[in-house]
């Protein structure tokens, strides 16, 4: 079958790599140019590991091995149910340099939009080789590739507060990424590999616990930086809602998700060997998983700046995830691997919904933008399916990691933890029911917003995709749920089962 | 599956064709008037045409049920009716196409209409949803759907005070509806996702975890059915909201509470279940205390709206206290009283409206002498206010009488003051609005519409014949109580099912 070839696996990293690269040369200073070739390359991209995706539903994890050195001596990409994040990345990556398109005309210096493409391309190549690569130094050189590119594409505008986010999130950065990079370090110096499979092995059989520990906190700290969870999350909310509208969809979707993904495959390599007791880490991530989704929400109702709000969002949401590792029970599992994939979706369909509304409008804070309902029916409503959604409001996709987690929480016998989930939730409805009065009960203040009208279809068509699989992928819940099981039940499978 | 149950499309019809009408209205923006109420009307016509099915179906002994979409691995999105179920979809219906008639009328000069008609009638589709729900996850979607997106209709009128009204109004929901979702995961976690049939948690579990369920249930369905002190939503939303959703707002949407906590005691929990953990005297407690306390405060209300809501606050708690009996009779008096309610509450609602629209009068002191400008609607008013203070042989005396014969049945004799104290209040806080509408001078507001254009001030016929046809209802549930096919008989079989 088309989908059993098994060159597809490197292709998805190396068609946006390779495009992304060649993006400034193609376009020739040319920005419509440059958009059509990036397009081409993040569809071209999508494709390739939706062909992935139906090889592991069809037949599981699969490796490749680069020039036939057979891991653990060559490098390896390992495809799981995880990793079918990629799938995700490639496709909202799509919808993102879509959106782009006209927003970059308006946003961008001429001269840079192709290096804007070439850059977002660079993110999404890393954030797929993030998702598939199964050894632990390649993760490091994945990351910093996300890493670079996000902090360039946060100054992208050049203006002086976007070069100001961008330095803050650089410095925060490169702090996390030097903390995962001492845990590899660490890992591989007790174990002697850096591929994930084989260093899981050989833990099983090393004499001190105490350095593996200690890797496993670096790496754990560094990777919950980059995932924004309370108390490391300061850099995110300047970063998130500076930089231009497709980017924080990108970044606040997907970006964010590379620490929560890092976290992941540590599990995997830790979780079964039983060499260092993780209930500490548990509980701690627990414990801050709860504060994140209060404290996130908390400072969003205080926005008045609408991306602001959503960035902040972001940091709620990031910690339903991190408790449902916490909570490590099957249900909060299986309910924060989907939710990582889900809030993707819903983030991006929220930020382009923003984005559109910023663009066709000039205003960006909720008291000046009241009336917009009227002004872009189509874009508020898709915005307004986002806002229901996020806040986890059956039978949208949100709402299925909050059935999941709670499930989870009480499985776990931790039931009061399903009950900071689900009232954290409330919070964040507390600002979304801002918005909605801004955009259709409350007196318009500029009589521009209310006449802007709905973006063109370039930008309208992607808002809309997203804001119909926040419906569908709570509806057709049963898919993503399904397809993530396996992974969660091979985590958690008894030892040597 | 449920032996017997059989797969019906009349089921999932009666949900979503008032969805897809809401949805068609609120694409008519560019439509013409005619057009609009065209497609409504025939919306909500046909929604009533088969909410009327289904009971007649689910009368003769049938269970009907639907499969919609599987959700998680485990739980389906699942319609299943059963006599409970069908009575409360029936009579959603019929409230809602009386109020859409209303609302034809009272609407007309008001702004933004399609978003009114388009969530007015998604309203009805999400209630129809949650009275046929077949398990507890699909009447959370429902539930909230329903609780969430009638926030648009609640502000509908845009003012500070709407709004105002709207965030207590989302607030209080939230909480509850929170509460719900905490309770129905707990309960799927103790039980699996059964369909609602036998009752789903047993006896088996530890008796701390079944009490926290329930109170959870309790606490959530408890906002929503406003029993004190979690109804502080209730008489801020009526006033603020316009008349004809008032109307479904206290007749359907404060019942759905309650409905909730009858599928949470009959169904989740079981009555014997209930009898065993001891917590029935404890919401019987509540809700008298709901039903006595709600009708001390709405004596002293003076905005129209605002006496209906304390009311409907008091009349949930008959019905509440009904359940809570967890005697046959009482829970069949419960039964009807939601559907009893609904028409009589409608009605007086209705008449509000006209007050405000005709008289431009909110205050019930505004009102004196208001009948002979509006001889009809007067008389309205005073129909409904006896058959809920509950005058025989008005509707609210066959509720009231069943809840009384189950008083008497459970031997708790004390809460035979409490309903007779009710109703006395009830007639306390209602019948002076017919006094001064009958028998005192004619108000300042009555006499300038008076002199403005003189002579009768009744409304146009659009809006008086939804009055007068749940007046009619009124009556008729009253004279003929035991009818086929009529709340009290549908409600004897569903008690039977719970009682067994």
């Amino acid at each position: 079958m088309w989908w059993q070839w098994a060159h597809w696996l490197p292709l998805a990293v190396l068609v946006p790599l390779g495009f992304g690269v060649t993006t400034p040369a193609v376009a020739g200073g040319d920005g419509g140019r440059a958009w059509r070739w990036a397009v081409l390359g993040s569809a071209l991209a999508a494709a390739t590991t939706l062909a992935l995706v139906v090889r592991v539903a069809r037949e599981g994890p699969f490796s490749y091995a680069f020039g036939g050195w057979n891991p653990p001596y060559g490098i390896e990409f390992r495809f799981d149910e995880v990793g079918a994040f990629a799938f995700v990345v490639a496709s909202l990556g799509m919808l993102a340099i879509v959106f782009s398109g006209r927003y970059a005309e308006h946003a961008l210096d001429p001269a840079r939009i192709p290096y804007f493409y070439t850059l977002l391309l660079l993110d999404i190549a890393g954030l797929i080789g993030f998702s598939v690569t199964g050894d632990l130094f390649n993760m490091y050189v994945f990351m910093e590739i996300i890493s670079l590119s996000s902090y360039a594409l946060v100054a992208v505008s050049g203006e002086r507060t976007a070069e100001m986010a961008a330095f803050k999130y650089l410095v925060l950065g490169a702090v996390s990424s030097l903390l995962v990079l001492f845990g590899i370090g660490m890992v591989y110096g007790t174990t002697g590999t850096l591929n994930l499979a084989d260093a899981a092995r050989r833990l099983g059989g090393v004499g001190s616990a105490v350095p593996v520990a200690v890797a496993i906190a670096l790496m754990a700290a560094g990777f919950m930086v980059k995932s924004a969870l309370f108390p490391l999350h300061v850099w995110l909310p300047d970063a998130h809602a500076i930089a231009p509208s497709p980017v924080s969809a990108v970044l606040s979707g997907l970006v964010v998700k590379v620490g929560l993904l890092g976290t992941f495959r540590l599990y995997q390599v830790v979780y079964r060997t039983g060499i260092v007791d993780l209930a500490a880490l548990d509980q701690l991530f627990l414990w801050l998983g709860a504060i994140s989704i209060v404290m996130g929400a908390f400072f969003a109702i205080f926005q008045d700046d609408i991306k602001m709000m959503l960035a902040y969002s972001t940091i709620s949401n990031i910690g339903y995830i991190v408790m449902g590792f916490g909570l490590a029970s099957k249900f909060a599992l299986i309910g924060a691997a989907v939710h990582i994939f889900n809030h993707a979706i819903i983030k991006s369909a929220l930020f382009l919904a923003a984005g559109a509304i910023i663009h066709q409008t000039g205003y960006r804070r909720l008291s000046e933008l009241r009336g917009a309902g009227r002004g872009m029916p189509l874009t508020a409503a898709a915005l307004s399916v986002g806002a229901v959604s996020i806040v986890g409001i059956p039978p949208t996709a949100g709402f299925l990691c909050k059935w999941y987690i709670a499930l989870g929480a009480f499985e776990a016998g931790r039931a009061a933890f399903g009950f900071a989930l689900v009232f954290g939730a409330l919070f964040i409805f507390v600002y979304y029911i801002r918005m909605v009065n801004a955009f259709y009960f409350q007196e318009p203040v500029h009589a521009d917003v209310v006449h802007a009208g709905d973006p063109p279809l370039s930008m309208l068509v992607p808002v809309w995709v997203l804001a119909g699989l926040c419906l569908a992928m709570g509806l057709a819940g049963k898919i993503p749920l399904t397809f993530i099981t396996p992974a969660i039940s091979r985590l958690l499978a008894p030892i040597g089962g | 599956m449920v032996a017997g149950a059989q797969t019906s499309w009349v089921v999932p019809a009666a949900v979503f064709v008032p969805l897809l009408g809401g949805c068609a209205a609120g694409l008519s923006s560019a439509w013409s008037e005619k057009a609009r109420r065209l497609v409504l009307s025939a919306a909500a016509v046909v929604t009533v045409l088969l909410t009327g099915r289904v009971l007649v179906q689910v009368s003769s002994g049938e269970v009907l049920e639907a499969r919609l979409v599987r959700m998680t691995p485990q739980i389906w999105v699942h319609l299943r009716v059963d006599a409970l179920g069908a009575l409360y979809g029936i009579v959603a219906s019929v409230l809602w196409l009386l109020a859409l008639a209303y609302s034809f009328g009272y609407m007309a000069d008001e702004h933004r209409l399609p978003r009114y008609y388009a969530f007015f009638l998604l309203s009805l589709g999400w209630t129809v949803g949650v009275a046929y729900s077949g398990n507890l996850l699909t009447f959370l979607i429902f539930y909230e759907l329903f609780s969430i997106l009638t926030y648009p209709l609640v502000v509908h009128e845009e003012t500070p005070e709407a709004l105002a009204a709207g965030t207590k109004y989302i607030a209080y929901i939230l909480v509850g509806g929170s509460l719900v979702l905490l309770a129905i995961v707990y309960t799927y976690f103790l039980a699996g996702g059964q369909d609602i049939g036998a009752p789903l948690l047993n006896a088996g579990v530890a008796k701390g975890q079944l009490l926290a369920v329930f109170w959870c249930f309790l606490a959530g369905f408890g906002v929503k059915a406003a029993i004190v002190p979690l109804h502080g939503w209730v008489p801020d939303a009526h006033p603020a909201a316009p008349a004809p959703f008032s109307a479904v707002l206290s007749g359907i949407m404060v019942a759905t509470g309650t409905f909730g906590i009858m599928r949470v005691v009959f169904n989740v929990f079981g009555v014997e279940l209930v009898r065993d953990l001891g917590v029935g005297r404890w919401v019987a407690y509540l809700a008298a205390f709901t039903v006595v306390f709600a009708a001390v405060l709405a004596m002293s209300q003076d905005d129209v709206k605002r006496r209906l809501a304390y009311s409907t606050i008091s009349q949930m708690g008959y019905v509440t206290l009904g359940i809570a009996l967890l005697d046959p009779d009482a829970a069949t008096g419960a039964i009807v009283h939601v559907a009893n309610h609904a028409f009589m509450k409608g009605a007086l609602f209705f008449c509000a409206g006209l007050f405000i629209k005709r008289l431009g009068v909110r205050s019930v002191r505004d009102l004196d002498g208001a009948s002979k400008r509006m001889p009809l609607t007067a008389a309205a008013l005073t129909i409904a206010s006896l058959a809920m203070i509950g005058t025989p042989p008005l509707a609210g005396f066959v509720s009231k009488w069943y809840l009384g014969i189950g008083i008497l049945d459970s031997g708790q004799v004390w809460y035979l003051a409490v309903l007779i104290g009710g109703a006395l209040l009830a007639g306390v806080y209602l019948l002076p609005i017919s006094y001064r509408m009958y028998f005192k001078e004619p108000s300042a507001a009555v006499v300038g519409a008076l002199s403005e254009e003189g002579g009768s001030r009744e409304a146009p016929f659009t809006m008086l014949a939804p009055l007068v046809g749940a007046v009619a209802l009124v009556i008729l549930l009253g004279i003929c109580a035991a009818a086929p096919f009529l709340p009290l008989e549908v409600a004897k079989s569903a008690v039977e099912g719970f009682f067994r």
